[in-house]
């Protein structure tokens, strides 16, 4: 299954929960809505003609207006990648810990709260896994931020 | 004691020795330029080019220069490396369970200003002077093997010209 056959599969399949943003140089890039991310993440990794069981990546994403969640998946058996994205309003961004579909989501979703303040429902340990212990000063990735010490490269 | 006990025999050797105030401070600290034990502080790439001094090529035991992994036994510090917010604390901890006296170096553009960390960053401390008090500066990115002794050696002269009041607590 090539990009453009795996987006058309997807299309296809999914009963419209997944929309495709853009076939992207690699990997075709899919939004889904954060109500149903649980229940598509659970048909990514059990379909028997994807199954995405390996979650290479889960980051953040600060747009200015509003909070991406990007999920890169893969599929080691079948040789695939996709992205899916979930957009997230910029007050009170909340989303599900996808842990029961991919438990190495843990760690990145503990970086993505501390950083951005995603709050991540369901994660069971939401503690500061990069910051100091005792940090209050915000969530330093988002694009608004600022501290007193924290120094803006000049325009050049 | 038995330094003590022996301590005229040695003064009186050495040379223009007839003040025995000046010549102990003149023992006391070549012993102690030439001895400088060093605590293994890497956090960063400053951490190889420190590893490639103490390896054969540079070689510096010949200064004096041992690692030492526990800072009760190490008389200076070199900061190799960026140090972030969450280990400013840490580094302080080392420098205070040091023995007096004890010297710092800050290895690199990270420990002096931050190096290419100073814009955008959020987790990088500016400078560890802010933390503990800094004898030596080696900037580079990182600084190589030349460098590095070089500062080593401009440390053992500083140790060297120092009085014993200094040995006092210095922040």
């Amino acid at each position: 299954m090539d990009k453009d056959q795996l987006s058309a599969y997807l299309t296809d399949k999914s009963e419209g929960k997944l929309t495709l943003l853009e076939v992207g140089r690699h990997d075709p890039i899919f939004k889904v809505e954060a109500s149903q991310l649980i229940e598509v993440c659970t048909w990514l990794r059990d379909d028997e003609q994807l199954k995405f069981d390996f979650l290479c990546n889960l980051s953040g994403v600060d747009t200015g207006e509003q909070f991406e969640v990007v999920y890169q998946l893969a599929s080691t058996s079948k040789s695939l990648r996709v992205d899916i994205k979930v957009i997230l309003p910029y007050d009170g961004a909340e989303i599900e810990s996808v842990q029961k579909v991919w438990a190495a989501a843990n760690w990145h979703e503990r970086e993505m709260w501390e950083l951005y303040g995603i709050n991540v429902k369901n994660h069971g340990k939401l503690e500061f896994l990069l910051l100091p212990e005792d940090w209050d000063e915000g969530f330093p990735m988002r694009k608004d931020w600022d501290a007193p010490d924290f120094i803006r490269m000049p325009e050049f | 004691m038995g330094l003590i006990k022996k301590l005229p025999v040695y003064t009186e050797k050495m040379p223009g020795g007839g003040i025995v105030m000046t010549s102990l401070e003149a023992a006391l600290h070549n012993a102690q330029a030439k001895s400088l034990w060093y605590l293994l502080f890497g956090t960063a790439c400053c951490a190889i080019e420190l590893m490639c001094t103490g390896a054969s090529r540079y070689d510096f035991d010949r200064l004096g220069m041992i690692f030492r992994a526990t800072p009760r036994q190490a008389d200076l510090i070199i900061a190799a490396g960026t140090i972030t917010k969450k280990m400013a604390p840490r580094l302080r901890l080392l420098y205070d369970q040091m023995a007096e006296p004890r010297y710092v170096i800050a290895m690199g553009g990270c420990t002096i200003k931050g190096g290419p960390f100073y814009y955008d960053s959020y987790s990088v401390e500016k400078g560890i002077d802010h933390i503990i008090p800094v004898d030596v500066y080696i900037p580079g990115c990182p600084p190589r093997p030349e460098s590095l002794l070089e500062g080593c050696i401009t440390l053992q002269e500083k140790i060297k010209k120092q009085s014993l009041l200094d040995w006092q607590e210095k922040d």
